[in-house]
């Protein structure tokens, strides 16, 4: 059984050692180290010589934002893969950590095993999501695609049963349409796998997709918007796609 | 004193000028002394007043006939015998300064011409202008007799002028000369008096001020109705039939001249601001007697045949308006006011002239002399232009000042507007702020706080195992986090509150052991849930699951929801072992009713050992 080496970022002593410490207990996981600034933990990322699987940060650090630690992470150590320490798990904060790259989060009040029980399933593919980001993602990618349908083809609007594939430009795939609105109502991966005849770990790749997906998808709308405002320069006029 | 002298000035100069132009008219008058023309001033009369036997006399022309006959009607044939040395080819005329009032004239027997009929007394007036006769060069020897028979009315100006006879170009620009005076001028006067009554008229009704009670201007009504008077007075001259017989026209013609100067009193005393004073209604009074005696006057002057009552009645008014003009001028010099100093130099030149005509035609009687004032009088007529174009540019200069005012205003009320609405949204904000720290502040006393002083005494009681204070403690962030959700909750998105509460609560059943079967439908979005009652129905459903967690120790719990017509229906079902619903409610179950309360919807609770049915219906 392979060990993920994960590195926490967390200014919180009491909270650092606690996860640090659920960390360490777990087989599957050894401790790189717990660190409480940005800077200790921007070194570690930035020294090839030490392999990290796994980073574990809380957002707001005494000099720099986690948000950053994980766009460098993702960015220097493609396979290392983030999760964001978080209080609430609230919407607002987990959806900008997705988008900076991060695959999930870890509230502070969890039980020493949901901690590593949480690693251990986004290694293992499974990335947790809220209904109500379920809901938000939902709300922006419906928004996005009436965009899209009016201006590919204004007279067939508001048809929502278009495959997404078909705009060239959707962000989810009709299924995972699907597992989302169910997941926005409320259904677990073990319902919807019931509803759908599929397994539960499509679901959760499904989801992981997502995340992946928004990440790259917030990215390329950064290029996207950065394009419009005139600070990059597209080499031909059909690149932005 | 500097300050008097240009208007001390003005109105020496003015005076000057009228002086002048009697002067000038006087002069006019005498220079008739032309070659070829003869001038007839001793005639055969015989005179018949009305009522006595004819009386044959010589007479010396201009014959006056009210002088003669003291107002008695009757007729008179005058005989002018006059010789020609040579007759010219050129046609002969003869110029009559008056005659009338009606007249027949013949020369060598053979009728000329006739003016009006003779025969038909109080009639025809044609004594009030000059007349031209031409007389045929084949009909004239060197011996002629001229005979002319008139009739004259009492009191009407009749007689006969003396003579001129020429070639008709001398004598009929003698004739012009006059007529041009007497008639034309005084066709012009009317005309004008006319015109300025008009129009003073119509800016009397037309101009209303209604700062005061749109109140006219009695200025414009008093020159109106005096010009208007004036236009008959004066139009008089070429009226040789009038409407009216004689003597009931000739007290017309007086009427209308006491009408005129009255409302000229009138008009000087406004432009004066004099209608102001205390005496004002003691001046009106006296110029309605005024006006009133003019008709006694010439109608008793007519009637009785005795002229000395209109004559005296006119002295009179000479006499009152000397004294006023005085008063009005002293007045004007010591306040200086250009348009009460016009119109006192105005009034003076006609008092002047007023007397003047009084003096010449009522005292020495001169029976060719023609009024004066009548030309005078146009004055009033510019002085009221003037006064008009003045007010006019005073209102227009006030009407461009009160325009920018106002805008000034405008905009100004424009400002204090744009802060009162900057305020009341400040104060609209400032309330929002208060009522959302309201809120939380009772989110927190009855979810987090409420959980904390139950941790606190569960630990001080030294009772409670530190596994229950442990779970109160994380149902107070269970709590805060439904707390924090609910801001993101879309107002009757009561499917995403659902999912949510089972989302934050999912790990506290895995702990418990409970099973949870999720029997919740599509949910349409209820509009009358807002963002309040979204929250407390949140509190309630947490409420319900928290009471199975901690007090049922269900196996199985039931999360329901289906659309109810436009509402909705909730249910939370549980397995335990129940409670008795009868007795009065914990304090959880009570909040709970009270929220429901407040935001109207129902709550139905039913228990039994083995099922406890928590339902919620939104309507």
């Amino acid at each position: 059984m392979p060990t993920w080496r994960v590195l926490i970022v967390e200014d919180d002593v009491p909270t650092r050692d606690f996860f640090a410490d659920s960390v360490s207990r777990c087989e599957g996981l050894t401790l790189v180290a717990g660190v409480g600034t940005f800077e200790e933990a921007r070194q570690l990322i930035a020294d090839g010589a030490q392999a990290i699987d796994i980073l574990l940060t809380d957002l707001a650090l005494p000099d720099g934002n986690g948000l950053d630690l994980i766009r460098l992470a993702g960015r220097l150590r493609p396979a290392c893969e983030s999760l964001v320490i978080s209080m609430f798990g609230d919407e607002d904060s987990v959806l900008s950590s997705v988008e900076a790259g991060a695959l999930g989060y870890i509230q502070k009040d969890f039980t020493p095993d949901n901690i590593a029980h949480t690693i251990l399933e986004m290694k293992a593919g499974a990335s947790p999501i809220s209904p109500m980001i379920a809901r938000r993602v939902l709300a922006k990618y419906r928004a996005r695609h009436l965009i899209d349908q009016m201006s590919v083809s204004p007279t067939v609007a508001g048809s929502d049963e278009v495959p997404a594939a078909e705009t060239g430009r959707a962000l989810l795939s009709t299924r995972e349409q699907e597992v989302l609105e169910l997941i926005a109502r409320g259904f677990s991966y073990a319902e919807i796998s019931k509803l759908k005849g599929v397994s539960v770990h499509t679901v959760q790749s499904h989801i992981k997709n997502l995340y992946t997906k928004l990440a790259v998808h917030s990215k390329s709308e950064a290029v996207y918007e950065a394009t419009r405002l005139g600070l990059l320069q597209p080499p031909t006029s059909v690149t932005t796609r | 004193m500097s300050r008097r002298s240009p208007h001390l000035l003005l109105l020496c100069r003015s005076l000057l000028c009228g002086v002048a132009f009697c002067l000038l008219g006087l002069a006019s008058h005498q220079a008739r002394a032309q070659e070829g023309l003869l001038e007839l001033r001793q005639a055969r009369a015989v005179i018949t007043v009305q009522g006595a036997a004819p009386v044959q006399e010589d007479v010396v022309l201009p014959y006056h006939w009210d002088r003669h006959h003291k107002g008695y009607p009757g007729d008179a044939v005058f005989e002018l015998p006059f010789s020609l040395a040579v007759i010219e080819k050129e046609p002969y005329g003869v110029y009559f300064q008056r005659i009338g009032n009606t007249a027949e004239i013949w020369l060598n027997d053979s009728l000329l011409a006739r003016f009006g009929d003779t025969g038909q007394p109080n009639t025809g007036d044609y004594a009030k202008a000059p007349q031209y006769i031409s007389l045929p060069t084949r009909l004239l020897g060197t011996q002629n007799v001229l005979r002319i028979r008139i009739h004259a009315d009492g009191g009407r100006r009749g007689g006969l002028s003396t003579l001129v006879i020429g070639p008709e170009s001398q004598a009929r620009a003698l004739y012009v000369t006059a007529f041009n005076w007497r008639v034309a001028a005084s066709m012009g006067v009317m005309i004008f008096s006319l015109l300025v009554g008009g129009i003073a008229m119509a800016l009397w009704v037309t101009q209303s001020d209604p700062v005061q009670g749109n109140r006219r201007e009695p200025v414009y009504l008093f020159a109106g109705l005096a010009e208007i008077f004036w236009a008959l007075r004066v139009g008089d001259v070429a009226i040789e039939q009038p409407l009216l017989a004689w003597p009931a026209w000739g007290v017309v013609v007086t009427v209308a001249f006491a009408g005129w100067f009255c409302c000229i009193a009138l008009f000087c005393h406004h432009v004066a601001g004099w209608h102001k004073h205390a005496s004002m209604p003691w001046v009106r009074g006296g110029l309605a007697a005024l006006f009133a005696s003019s008709l006694v006057a010439s109608t008793l002057s007519f009637s009785l045949r005795e002229p000395a009552y209109l004559t005296a009645w006119l002295g009179l008014a000479n006499v009152l308006f000397i004294i006023y003009a005085v008063v009005y001028l002293w007045g004007a010099i010591r306040r200086p006011g250009t348009e009460w100093l016009m119109v006192a130099i105005a009034g003076s030149l006609n008092v002047l002239m007023g007397v003047r005509d009084w003096v010449a035609i009522r005292i020495s009687g001169s029976y060719v002399d023609n009024t004066w004032i009548r030309y005078s009088s146009v004055l009033f007529g510019l002085v009221l232009g003037y006064i008009v174009i003045r007010r006019f540019r005073a209102v227009s200069v006030q009407a461009t000042d009160l325009m920018a005012n106002l805008s000034s205003r405008i905009a100004q009320k424009e400002q204090e507007l744009g802060q009162t609405y900057q305020k009341v949204e400040q104060l609209a904000r400032e309330q929002e702020r208060v009522s959302e720290r309201t809120r939380i502040l009772r989110d927190m006393h009855d979810g987090v706080g409420a959980h904390l002083s139950a941790a606190i005494r569960q630990l001080q009681s030294g009772k409670a195992s530190s596994e229950d204070v442990l779970q109160t403690l994380r149902y107070t962030l269970d709590q805060l986090k439904l707390s924090i959700d609910a801001m993101h909750l879309l107002p009757g998105d009561i499917s995403s509150l659902l999912a949510n509460l089972r989302y934050r609560l999912e790990p506290r059943f895995a702990a418990s052991d409970i099973e949870l079967q999720w029997v919740v439908g599509s949910l349409e979005p209820v509009a009358r849930m807002d963002d309040n009652a979204m929250r407390q129905l949140q509190f309630m459903v947490f409420e319900a699951l928290s009471n199975v967690l901690q007090h049922s120790h269900a196996t199985t719990l039931a999360i329901e929801a289906e659309m109810a017509g436009t509402g909705m229906v909730l249910r939370v079902v549980d397995n335990g072992r129940g409670f008795d619903a009868a007795l009065p409610p914990r304090k959880g179950l009570l909040s709970m009713r009270e929220r429901a309360t407040a935001i109207g919807v129902t709550v139905l609770i039913t228990s039994q050992p083995g099922r406890t049915v928590v339902e919620i219906r939104i309507p």
